[in-house]
Formats: structure tokens, C-alpha cells, sequence
């Protein structure tokens, strides 16, 4: 890098009041963006890479302290007014968020919320105006981009919307394009489209990017540069490659190897995780920002600290923790993770052989399961003829895309839906569809953990509270002594003190919160457990913990699971089994290592190769949808995959439902083709 | 508690409505054995009277009355029969918003567009009504009466409140305990929706206040010999060339408790509505 | 959207013939034989039962409700039970037109303001501006229309002797040539009116100033009027069009306290009076045409809301 930078961030800091004192949101900020380069920011929650963001377009709310200095092509952004801002915002920097339906105003059409950034910064009438707005539109391959731009946001989907949104951040040429976290609220086909887009802006329009994501995965596709961020400070950055392959900082190390990605597997790794929790940082705290959550601390660490060059162009805060590693290999550490990390559950192999099914009665078995909604005039079907099972002492893990029934199917058979048609049998008999009519057993058999875990916990109760419940309630406990000790006692299970009995939910993190939800599941001692979605609202390291501590459960307990999630990866590791699901049927359905390798169905193969490699050095050729999922109100004669499938054979998908297709004794899909003709070319 | 003395200093106008209320109270409480002539006592030689002249501290209406000795007795039964009417009104509210909104579906259906007939006459305008074809309007008919117009209004607030927490996942936990109904909606729910509930608690006492006061101007209220400040305001309005503070001196007594109330509730609505 | 407004205009239909029978049940309802009120307590039981036949008061009540029903239908109110002989539509839309007139006066004076001021609170929000106008907004919403009605005629009237105390036309003359006694009433009925309204459009702005698409227009570098006219203030104004339209049926209760207050010739007095002399048909219509107008006045919001709203106005339905 010869050129000047294009972005100078020196010793940025940000703090805000707050009735406990100031809090350090950023802290002592320093990078360089240069020209027609994407600097990618990993950092979980709280870490301040949105704050950072704001803080270089000085949209902070009023009672933010900025310092330091942010050099854009020279001059210091931190001393220019508000009009000298606005005439940057938009034009030179801009920026793209979360989310895009909230990002656009739903009162305007999207034409004109286009055409108002060109009329402000380029000066350009109506007619210029909407000329520019459609022509990035078509360069962003949207088709019709006259009918979008006639419409309201409500009126487009989720992946447009997005686009739209990047659009109008390129219409004035910035010179900087910052994302935040983009393709967050986008399901994974549509995200990697996005990706797509985005890979190929810098190149394209001459731009430098800022791309901000929790997912590694995300930012190795995207980024020339990443930076690490924890507690409001930068604790690495460097290279790529270089931070993915030699990671110096334990942070990263930690992030990256608590991430589920391929080759890792249940069976012979536990997740890495990070120990305690982030913290709020107060203005007075100094040094090392990591280091009472660190396993390589030694003494004198938390002063002795500050970010310094580790090799040419890669920078570390840390720089004496694997310092006596050189040289080192990524062989070499997935090797001392697969054995230094703690030992795998044992008789792990066991459970790989084919003792779960062909032979052995199900736990749960659904056949021709249906469930609509019907409101005013529509029907969704949500679930449309579902057939499955889950054993006993083996976890099923069930994926698919917004819509496709997954939520719904854990919903139907937990008991808090009930199916309007086909059968549910669980142990061996018939179980009420409804909870209302479950007896006291089968509600006890049968649980379920929720997505987000401040809303699965009642606010005004305690720990203890809503874990003494279900004892009393479903397992007749009466001696409240009695309660409190096997409360302690499940606690303990999840790696929780006796000291949170007296909390409230307020005061526990987000992984505290969904250790009590997986306590207060467990105190039944339930056959089943539905996971429906329990880890996507963690942090990445935060998912770790509550993963392994999930398997550890399941190994123990001999529970079975039925996983619900839309992450590959995650479901990837954590299952034995997996049931691919779309627009409310079932794709596929195998022993894990099955459905991940080829034959597969057309729709598998999409979705993994949608997903984002964790590991940048595989990349392979990409499978890209096209358009968004169907409407579910529609019925569909044929394959519901039909209209989007790149393995269409004709006619014969729309009309006629797929076959089922046995392609092993455990193994099945749905589909026209056969097995020849679904050997794909993607490998997980 | 101390996180409420920490609100409350931040928000000056709550503690002085919080002060001015307790001043009305303790006044209702303890005013009537303070007077120096009674309510109903009527002195002819003062009869509109300015304040200050003879010993009437704000001065005497058309019939000679003391206009100080009335205000006080008048709150006493304005805030009692307020408070009696809130509290009923918020009790049924909650009873039947809850139901509603909780088993939802038909019932609710049925109930939100029975809430909108009934909305549709104004509560003054219903109260006036059966008030008025009653005849006598004793404290008892009054209460119910205005109690049952405004149930509607704290029914929809008590049933927003219990939607905003059906939805979340603690409830569905609780029914796969197997809860009965009532469990959900009084132990899970009610805690997490009180918010809401004791804000409408407020304003409705505020709006109470109002509407007894209006009904008194109208002449449908509480009946003589209770004071009322709205009848004093009607019976004095004649003269309010003449002898102005006979209108004014009730007009501020009632402005004052209003606004009071009405700050406590602008006050509970930041404190525990923002405290999401 | 066209089969939401015939859905709407159905509702209404059907409300406001469900709102009469409530009237008359209720006004049926009320104690006491209406023949014995009208010829007082001395009449004869014979006189009483012959008025009663004459005034149809033996029928079923549901062929009562009927023959009255259908009487407004036509545009027949009745005869006055108080005022012997008087039909009662000959006085009523007179007085009707006068409420009407000063609703009207006060409607213009409190939504402009209101939304003015609730608009210039939002913004400057926590700044002192803001304290004065949200202050001032909750005085005003505190005090009843008789209570500020009294402090106004103690101002303008007593003290400054610039407006009527009372508000009476006189003989053969119309209330266009009077207009000035319309000035104090409708202040008193705009005061509490812009109290309400203000302060939702206070905090309707402040939710959306801190709304995401406003965030992104800020950020889009857009100058700070173009945000806040175009962006923000299209979705703020929404909420209070509901907002204003659900108070209308309220402000015609408030009418009621005014007009009595002033003396000011309109429904309000006319429903007061009409209780007051337990006029049974006159009551009747007072409080069917009070709540005929809550009713209209709320589907006509309803409607101007669905076509204010985009997202109402055009179905959704994910294009592509």
C-alpha cells in the first residue's frame, strides 16, 4: 500500500454518560483504510463497532464525547460543523444497515427516497434524478427497476429492499461505503447473492468499504483487511489470510476456533469457548481489555499492552501469547484442538452406527403432518405434509429458510400448535396435539427452549422462581426445601452458582439467560427437547458455550433433541441427523454426514453453498438463487422448489410432487431426478 | 425507593403534583375540624362578601355561605367518590380487557366492537343522561354510574397491556407446564403489564375528578347540602361580575387537584413505560 | 382498498343502528311513568292512562323502538313530551347547526395549533421550548371547559370587558351577525382539545425522530428540513389523525359544559335542558345525533387514515 490513506483513524475514543459514570464505547481507535479496500470489523455485541460507524459520521446521541482525530483525504472529520457533515454524508461516505425495511421511509416511495440523494448532493432535477436512481438500480441486476421504484417498501422483499438500500449509497460515487452488519435479517440464499454484490462493488465503483459483522465467515468473503474489535478497542488486524491462518490475539484465536465450521465435528471437538462474559467498560479502566477472560494470561499482562506489528502489515495488541509457537501451521492447531480441547463424549463413535434407526422404534414419528393459518381470505400452509423421526438418544437437526415450516413443526410438536392434519406419535402412543390437553407426563417428556432468552423468562420472576415452578407444577415437588435443592442442583448442571437464585432476568447476561431457559427444560427431564432456534441469538462465543453445554446434556441425559436452526454450520455440528425443509415440506432427510455430501437435493446444495466459509482458503463454485420464496398462500401442485431450481427438469416439477427417493437405508429426498443427477459439485 | 426519590428529583413538576395532591388530601382529611364556620352555615350580613372581610378567608357567595369552609368539605367527596371511581373502573377494566384480550378470537372480537358502541356515547354525555332521569344522585349511583363509563376506556388500556405480553415466550413456557388461565394472565402477565395499568389508574382519577366536577356544574351531581365544586361554579356564575372569587376560588380548586394528578400520571408513564 | 371502505361504511351502518337501539333501551330504561311526569302529580289516573295510550306507551318496546326508528329514518323526530305540541325537529336543527358552528370554529383553531405545536415540542425535545409547550399542553388538557370557559370570562369579559358574557342572539337576528359570542366558548372547548392533541403530537413526533428511516436520512446527508417535512412529520401526522377523529364524539360531550356555561344555544344546552325535564323523545335525539356524529366522524378517520397510509392504501405482497 503506496497511497496515501483514504481513512485515518488516530486514537479515536467515544464516551457516553451514564448514571454510573462514563462509559467507554470505543476506546484509543487506530486504523488506515486505504483506496479500493474493504476493511472488514469482527467483533461480537457491545464490542462498539457500530458506535464506531456513527462516531466517523458524528451521528452519536447528544451527551457522546468523540477524541482523537479521523483524517478522511486529509482533513479531520471530528472538527467539521454539521453542514460541512451533511455535505459528506451520503455523498462521500455512506452508509448501509441492519436492517432495510426499518432503513427505508415507509410513507415514500422508493423513487423518490432514491432521487432525494441526487437532488441534494448533485444538484440534479426530477428527470436527471430518477434517470441516476434506475440506472444503479439496473446495475445492481435489479430487473424492472421502474416498477420498484413506483412501489412502497412494504411492497418489496427483503432482498430487494436491501439492494435498494446499497443503491442509494452508491449514487453519489462515495469514496466510502460503510455496512453494518447488512445481511444480518437476510435468509442465507439471499444473503449470498448480497455477498455477491457487495464483493464486487469496491472494484466496480472505485470505493473503499467499511464491512462491520459478528460472522467471520461474512468478512473472509468481503474483506482485503479485518480488523478485531473487543470492549471498544482493536485487538488485531492485518491481512485476511493472514489473521484467519495466524491469528495473534487470543480473542480472535478464541473467536475464530468457537465458531462450528466444516471438518469440526461433535463427536471429536468441543467448541472453544470463552470464559466469564463482556463487560461494560468504564472510563477509568486501562490495559488490556481481555485479559481477565484470557487463557494465556500471565502476570503483568494487563499493563504491559498496546498494539504493535507482528509482522509486515499485521498488528496485534498481544503479541507474546503464541509467541513461542513460531512458525506455526493450521494443521498443527486443529490438531491441539482436537485433542488438547476437553475429550469428546464418550462412546461418541457408538452413536454414529447405524444402531439409531432401521430396526429401532422412533420417539417421535410425523407422518403427513399439515398446519395452516388461515386470516380474513389467505391460507399459509406452514406445514404441508410432513413425514419424519427422531430417535431416541440422537438429535435432529432441522434447517431451512424463513418460511419453511421449521418454527412451526417444533411448535406442532411441542404442544403449543396443534396439527390440523396427519398424526403424531411420540413413545409409542398418540400424543395430544394441544398442551392443553397433554397430561402432566407428556408435558414433562416433551419441552422446548425459545430463540431469545430475555422473552422466554418472565421478567418479574426470580431464578429461583422460575425454577421451582415446574417443579412443583409438573413434578409434584411439595417440600420447598426439596425444590431449592434440586434447583441448586440443576444450576450446577449448567454451570451456574447458587448465588443467581436471587436474580432476575434483568441482571443475567444472554448466555446466563439461556443456561436457566435449558435448566429450567431439563428439571423434567424431558425425552425430547426442541431447540427451536435456542443459540441464533447468541454471540458467536456465547453459542459455543451453550452448544457444548447442550451436547454435554444430551450425552448425559439420553434426551433426544430436535434442533432447529437456519445456520448449516451450527446445525452441522450439533446434529446426528438432519431434515431439510422448504416452503413446509421436506427436502431431505439423512444421517448428517449424508445430507451434507453429495447426492443431494437441488435445494441443499443451494443452501450450502450459500453459506459463508468460515475458512477463506475453500472456495468453491457458487449456486445462487434466483428470486425469493414463493408466497405460501399459493398452493403448489408440483415441487415447492420447482420455481427457483436450478436443476429443473421441466414441467414434470410444477405439476407432479416429487417422489420420495431412497438413496441409502437412512437416507431420502424428494425429487424428480435421481441420484446420478445430484452429485453437485459443492463439499462441505 | 430510593430509585424513585432519584426520578422524582429529576423531574421537579412530578413532586410538586405529588406534593400538591397530598396537600388536597390532608386538607380533606383534617380540613373540616380546622373551619372557622361551616358549610352550610349562611351569614346574612356577609353575603358576598369579599375574601379577608369578616373573617371569611375567601370571601362569602350569594347565599353567605363561606366559600373557604365549602371548598374544603367539597374535597373531601370529590376525591372519595374520584378514588372510588378509578378503582372500579380500573378493576373491571382490567377483569374484562384481560379476558379479552387473552382468549382473543371470537370473544374478542365480539368485545372490541361492544367497546366501540359503547364508546360511541361520550361518558358525560351517558352519565348526564342516567343521572339526570335518576332524580336524586346519591354518592353510591354516582360512583357506579361514572365507574361504568369509563370501564371501557381502562378495559382497551388493561387489554393492550395484557396483547404486548401475550406474545412473548414465557407465556408459551407456562403453558407447557401446563398453567391454567387464570395463572398466565394474573401471575405471569399482570406483573410485567402493571405499567400501563397503574398510568390509566392515574388518568382516570384525573379524569374523574373532571368529570364529577362537570357533572356538579351541570347540576346532576352530588346534590345539596354536599358542596360540590362544579355546582358552586354554577350557582355562582351570575354573579361573577359582582363577586368574581365565588367562581374563581372553586374554578382554581379543582384546576389545581387536576393538574396535580395529572402530573403524578405524566410522571409514571416515563418511569415505567421507559423502563423497557 | 376500495372493498375496505365498503367494509367500513357497513360497520358504520351497522354500528349506528345498534347505537339506537342502546339509546332507546337506556332511555326506556329510566324509572318513572313519562305520561304521570307530563301531567304532574295531581292528574287522575284516568288522564294518565288515556295519554298513555295517545302517546303509545303500552306497546311492546321493540314496536316502539320501531315506529320511532323508522320516524328519524324519515326525518321525523317526534313530538317534544315536555313542550306540548312542539315538534321537536322544528328546534332541533337549529341548534344543531349553532353546535355544529361552534364545533367547526373550535376545529379550526386547536388542529393547526396543536399540530403546530406538538410538532415544534417533538423536535426540540427535552429543550425548554418543549417544557413550556408540554406543560402548557398538560394545564390545558387538566382543566375542565367550564373551569377554563370561567377563567376565560373572568379575563375577557369581566376584567377586560372585550367579549359577551353571555352568548344570546338577539331576537331576529342570526348568529352570523353575532359572531362574537361564539369567540369564548370555542376557546373554552379548543383548550383541552389542543392539551390532548398536542401532546400526542409531541410524542408521536419524538418516536419517529428517533426512527431508523429517519437515522437513514441523516445520514443520506439530506438537509434538516427536507427530514424532518418529508420524512418524518408524514408518519407523525398519522397517528393523530385517529387521534383528533376518536375525540370528536368526546368534544360533543364537552359542548354539553360550554354552552351551558355561556348560555350558548346549541344542542349541548338542548340535551341538558332536555334531561333536566326528563323529555324522553328530546333526549332521544340528542344523544343519537351526539353519538351519530362520534360514529361517522371516527369511520371517516378510519378512512383517511387507510388512504394516508401507504402501507393500507397499497396491499402488501412481496413484489418479485
Amino acid at each position: 500500500m503506496t497511497n496515501k490513506p483514504l481513512l485515518s483513524v488516530r486514537n479515536l475514543s467515544v464516551r457516553f454518560p451514564s448514571p454510573d459514570g462514563d462509559v467507554v464505547a470505543v476506546r484509543d481507535l487506530s486504523f488506515d483504510l486505504g483506496r479500493r479496500e474493504t476493511l472488514g470489523v469482527i467483533g461480537e455485541s457491545g464490542c462498539g463497532k457500530s458506535t464506531l460507524s456513527y462516531a466517523i459520521m458524528d451521528y452519536l446521541s447528544p451527551g457522546a464525547r468523540r477524541s482523537g482525530a479521523v483524517l478522511f483525504k486529509g482533513q479531520d472529520l471530528l472538527l467539521k460543523s454539521e453542514r460541512e457533515m451533511r455535505e459528506i454524508r451520503g455523498n462521500r461516505i455512506a452508509m448501509v444497515y441492519q436492517n432495510p425495511y426499518s432503513a427505508l421511509n415507509p410513507s415514500l416511495t422508493i423513487g423518490e427516497q432514491l432521487d432525494e440523494v441526487s437532488r441534494a448532493h448533485r444538484g440534479l432535477g426530477k428527470e436527471a434524478a430518477r434517470e441516476a436512481s434506475l440506472g444503479t438500480l439496473r446495475e445492481l441486476s435489479l430487473g424492472d427497476p421502474e416498477g420498484v421504484a413506483r412501489r412502497y417498501p412494504h411492497q418489496i422483499s427483503g432482498g430487494i429492499q436491501q439492494r435498494v438500500c446499497i443503491a442509494m449509497a452508491l449514487l453519489c460515487r462515495p469514496d466510502i461505503m460503510i455496512l453494518d452488519e447488512p445481511t444480518t435479517a437476510l435468509d442465507v440464499t439471499t444473503e449470498a447473492v448480497i455477498l455477491d454484490i457487495v464483493a464486487g462493488l469496491k472494484e466496480r465503483y472505485d470505493m473503499s468499504m467499511i464491512y462491520i459483522s459478528h460472522d467471520i465467515g461474512i468478512v473472509n468473503k468481503v474483506s482485503d483487511r479485518v480488523a478485531v474489535m473487543y470492549r471498544g478497542e482493536i485487538v488485531e488486524h492485518g491481512p485476511q489470510e493472514r489473521i484467519y491462518e495466524r491469528p495473534e490475539h487470543p480473542y480472535t484465536r478464541a473467536l475464530i476456533n468457537c465458531m462450528p465450521r466444516a471438518g469440526v465435528k461433535k463427536e471429536s471437538t468441543t467448541l472453544n469457548t470463552i470464559p466469564g462474559y463482556v463487560k461494560r467498560r468504564s472510563a477509568d479502566e486501562d490495559g488490556c481489555p481481555f485479559a481477565e477472560r484470557c487463557v494465556k494470561r500471565a502476570p503483568g499482562c494487563e499493563d504491559d499492552y498496546g498494539l504493535a506489528e507482528q509482522e509486515p502489515g499485521h498488528f496485534a495488541a498481544c503479541g507474546r501469547a503464541y509467541a513461542d509457537e513460531r512458525p506455526w501451521t493450521r494443521e498443527a492447531e486443529a490438531a491441539a484442538s482436537a485433542t488438547g480441547a476437553e475429550p469428546a463424549p464418550a462412546g461418541a463413535d457408538e452413536r454414529i452406527a447405524p444402531a439409531a434407526e432401521g430396526g429401532t422404534e422412533p420417539l417421535l414419528s410425523l407422518r403427513g403432518v399439515g398446519k395452516f393459518y388461515r386470516n380474513q381470505k389467505k391460507t399459509v400452509r406452514a406445514l404441508d405434509g410432513v413425514d419424519f423421526d427422531v430417535f431416541k438418544d440422537d438429535v435432529l437437526g432441522v434447517v431451512g429458510e424463513s418460511g419453511c415450516g421449521k418454527s412451526t413443526a417444533g411448535h406442532v410438536i411441542a404442544g403449543l400448535a396443534a396439527a390440523d392434519r396427519g398424526s403424531i406419535s411420540f413413545d409409542g402412543g398418540e400424543i395430544a396435539g394441544s398442551w392443553r390437553r397433554r397430561d402432566r407426563r407428556a408435558l414433562r417428556e416433551v419441552q422446548l427452549i425459545f430463540q431469545n432468552p430475555g422473552r422466554s423468562l418472565n421478567p418479574s420472576f426470580s431464578v429461583q422462581a422460575i425454577l421451582e415452578r415446574p417443579l412443583k407444577k409438573l413434578l409434584g415437588v411439595k417440600d420447598p426445601a426439596e425444590r431449592r435443592r434440586r434447583a441448586v442442583e440443576m444450576l450446577r448442571k449448567v454451570d451456574l452458582g447458587e448465588e443467581y437464585l436471587s436474580r432476575r432476568p434483568r441482571r443475567l447476561s444472554g448466555g446466563e439467560k439461556q443456561r436457566v431457559a435449558l435448566a429450567r427444560a431439563f428439571l423434567s427431564s424431558p425425552k425430547l427437547l426442541v431447540c427451536d432456534e435456542a443459540t441464533s441469538a447468541l454471540d458467536v462465543s456465547v453459542q459455543a458455550s451453550v452448544l457444548n453445554l447442550l451436547n454435554e446434556l444430551q450425552a448425559e441425559s439420553g434426551a433426544s433433541y430436535l434442533f432447529i436452526s437456519h445456520d448449516l454450520n451450527v446445525v452441522n455440528y450439533v446434529s446426528d441427523h438432519v431434515l431439510v425443509m422448504y416452503l413446509g415440506r421436506v427436502c431431505e432427510y439423512g444421517r448428517r454426514d449424508e445430507v451434507v455430501t453429495p447426492p443431494y437435493h437441488p435445494y441443499t446444495e443451494a443452501l450450502l453453498s450459500a453459506a459463508p466459509e468460515v475458512d477463506p482458503a475453500r472456495r468453491d463454485k457458487p449456486i445462487r438463487l434466483k428470486g425469493s420464496p414463493p408466497d405460501p398462500t399459493r398452493p403448489i401442485r408440483g415441487c415447492p422448489f420447482a420455481g427457483r431450481c436450478h436443476k429443473k427438469i421441466g414441467p414434470v416439477c410444477d405439476e407432479t410432487p416429487p417422489p420420495r427417493l431412497a438413496l441409502s437405508a437412512t437416507h431420502h429426498i424428494y425429487c424428480h431426478l435421481q441420484a446420478e443427477g445430484l452429485q453437485g459439485a459443492v463439499r462441505l | 425507593m430510593n430509585k424513585l426519590g432519584y426520578a422524582l428529583r429529576r423531574n421537579p413538576a412530578a413532586a410538586v403534583g405529588l406534593v400538591a395532591l397530598a396537600a388536597w388530601v390532608v386538607v380533606a382529611l383534617v380540613g373540616p375540624s380546622m373551619l372557622r364556620f361551616g358549610h352550610t352555615a349562611m351569614d346574612m350580613e356577609s353575603q358576598l362578601s369579599a375574601p379577608g372581610l369578616n373573617g371569611h378567608a375567601l370571601g362569602t357567595d350569594a347565599l353567605g355561605r363561606d366559600i373557604l369552609a365549602r371548598i374544603v368539605y367539597g374535597s373531601r367527596s370529590i376525591l372519595s367518590v374520584a378514588l372510588l371511581t378509578s378503582l372500579f373502573s380500573s378493576i373491571a377494566g382490567v377483569a374484562l380487557g384481560f379476558s379479552a384480550g387473552y382468549f382473543g378470537g371470537k370473544i374478542d372480537a365480539a368485545f372490541m366492537r361492544f367497546l366501540d358502541i359503547l364508546m360511541a356515547i361520550p361518558p358525560l354525555v351517558l352519565s348526564m343522561v342516567v343521572l339526570g332521569a335518576l332524580g336524586d344522585s346519591s354518592v353510591g349511583a354516582l360512583t357506579l354510574i361514572v365507574s361504568i363509563a369509563y370501564t371501557p376506556a381502562t378495559a382497551r388500556v388493561a387489554r393492550s397491556a395484557l396483547l404486548s405480553c401475550k406474545g412473548l415466550e414465557y407465556v408459551d413456557a407456562a403453558r407447557l407446564r401446563g398453567e391454567s388461565h387464570a395463572y398466565i394472565m394474573f401471575v405471569e402477565i399482570l406483573p410485567n403489564a402493571i405499567g400501563p395499568i397503574l398510568v390509566e389508574v392515574t388518568a382516570r382519577f384525573a379524569y374523574s375528578i373532571m368529570m364529577i366536577a362537570s357533572l356538579g356544574f351541570l347540576g346532576v351531581g352530588l346534590q345539596p347540602p354536599t358542596p360540590d365544586w362544579g355546582m358552586m361554579v354554577i350557582e355562582n356564575k351570575t354573579v361573577i361580575r359582582e363577586a368574581p372569587w365565588a367562581v374563581l376560588y372553586p374554578s382554581l380548586a379543582i384546576a389545581s387537584l387536576v393538574i396535580a394528578v395529572s402530573l403524578i400520571s405524566d410522571f409514571l408513564a416515563k418511569v415505567l413505560i421507559h423502563d423497557e | 382498498m376500495a372493498s375496505l371502505v365498503l367494509k367500513k361504511l357497513g360497520g358504520m351502518a351497522l354500528t349506528l343502528v345498534a347505537m339506537s337501539l342502546v339509546i332507546f333501551m337506556l332511555v326506556e330504561l329510566i324509572p318513572g311513568d313519562a305520561a304521570q311526569r307530563i301531567l304532574g302529580q295531581s292528574a287522575t289516573p284516568e288522564a294518565v292512562a288515556s295519554l298513555r295510550e295517545a302517546m303509545g306507551l303500552d306497546d311492546p318496546a321493540l314496536a316502539r323502538y320501531a315506529r320511532w326508528a323508522g320516524g328519524v329514518l324519515r326525518g321525523d323526530l317526534g313530538e317534544s313530551a315536555y313542550m306540548r305540541g312542539v315538534r321537536i325537529a322544528d328546534i332541533f336543527w337549529r341548534r344543531v347547526g349553532a353546535s355544529m358552528t361552534l364545533a367547526a370554529a373550535s376545529f379550526l383553531i386547536f388542529v393547526p395549533l396543536s399540530i403546530f405545536f406538538g410538532v415544534l415540542a417533538g423536535i426540540r425535545a427535552g429543550r425548554l421550548s418543549d417544557s413550556v409547550i408540554s406543560f402548557f399542553g398538560l394545564a390545558t388538557m387538566a382543566l375542565p371547559e367550564f373551569v377554563s370557559g370561567i377563567l376565560l370570562m373572568a379575563l375577557f369579559s369581566v376584567r377586560l370587558k372585550l367579549l359577551p358574557i353571555a352568548s344570546m342572539i338577539p331576537m331576529g337576528e342570526s348568529l352570523w351577525q353575532n359572531l362574537d359570542i361564539l369567540v369564548l366558548p370555542a376557546l373554552s372547548v379548543t383548550f383541552v382539545m389542543f392539551g390532548y392533541v398536542s401532546r400526542m403530537q409531541r410524542s408521536a413526533m419524538i418516536g419517529v425522530m428517533k426512527s431508523d428511516y429517519v437515522r437513514a436520512a441523516v445520514l443520506k446527508g439530506l438537509p434538516r428540513r427536507r427530514v424532518i417535512f418529508r420524512h418524518a412529520l408524514k408518519n407523525a401526522l398519522l397517528p393523530t389523525v385517529t387521534v383528533i377523529g376518536m375525540n370528536m364524539g368526546w368534544l360533543f360531550g364537552g359542548l354539553i359544559v360550554v354552552e351551558t356555561l355561556f348560555g350558548y344555544p346549541g344542542l349541548g344546552s338542548l340535551t341538558l335542558s332536555a334531561v333536566k325535564t326528563l323529555d324522553l323523545p328530546l333526549i332521544e335525539a340528542c344523544v343519537l345525533f351526539i353519538t351519530a356524529v362520534y360514529v361517522v366522524s371516527t369511520t371517516a378517520t378510519d378512512l383517511l387514515y387507510g388512504f394516508l397510509n401507504p402501507r393500507i392504501r397499497f396491499s402488501g405482497g412481496a413484489y418479485e
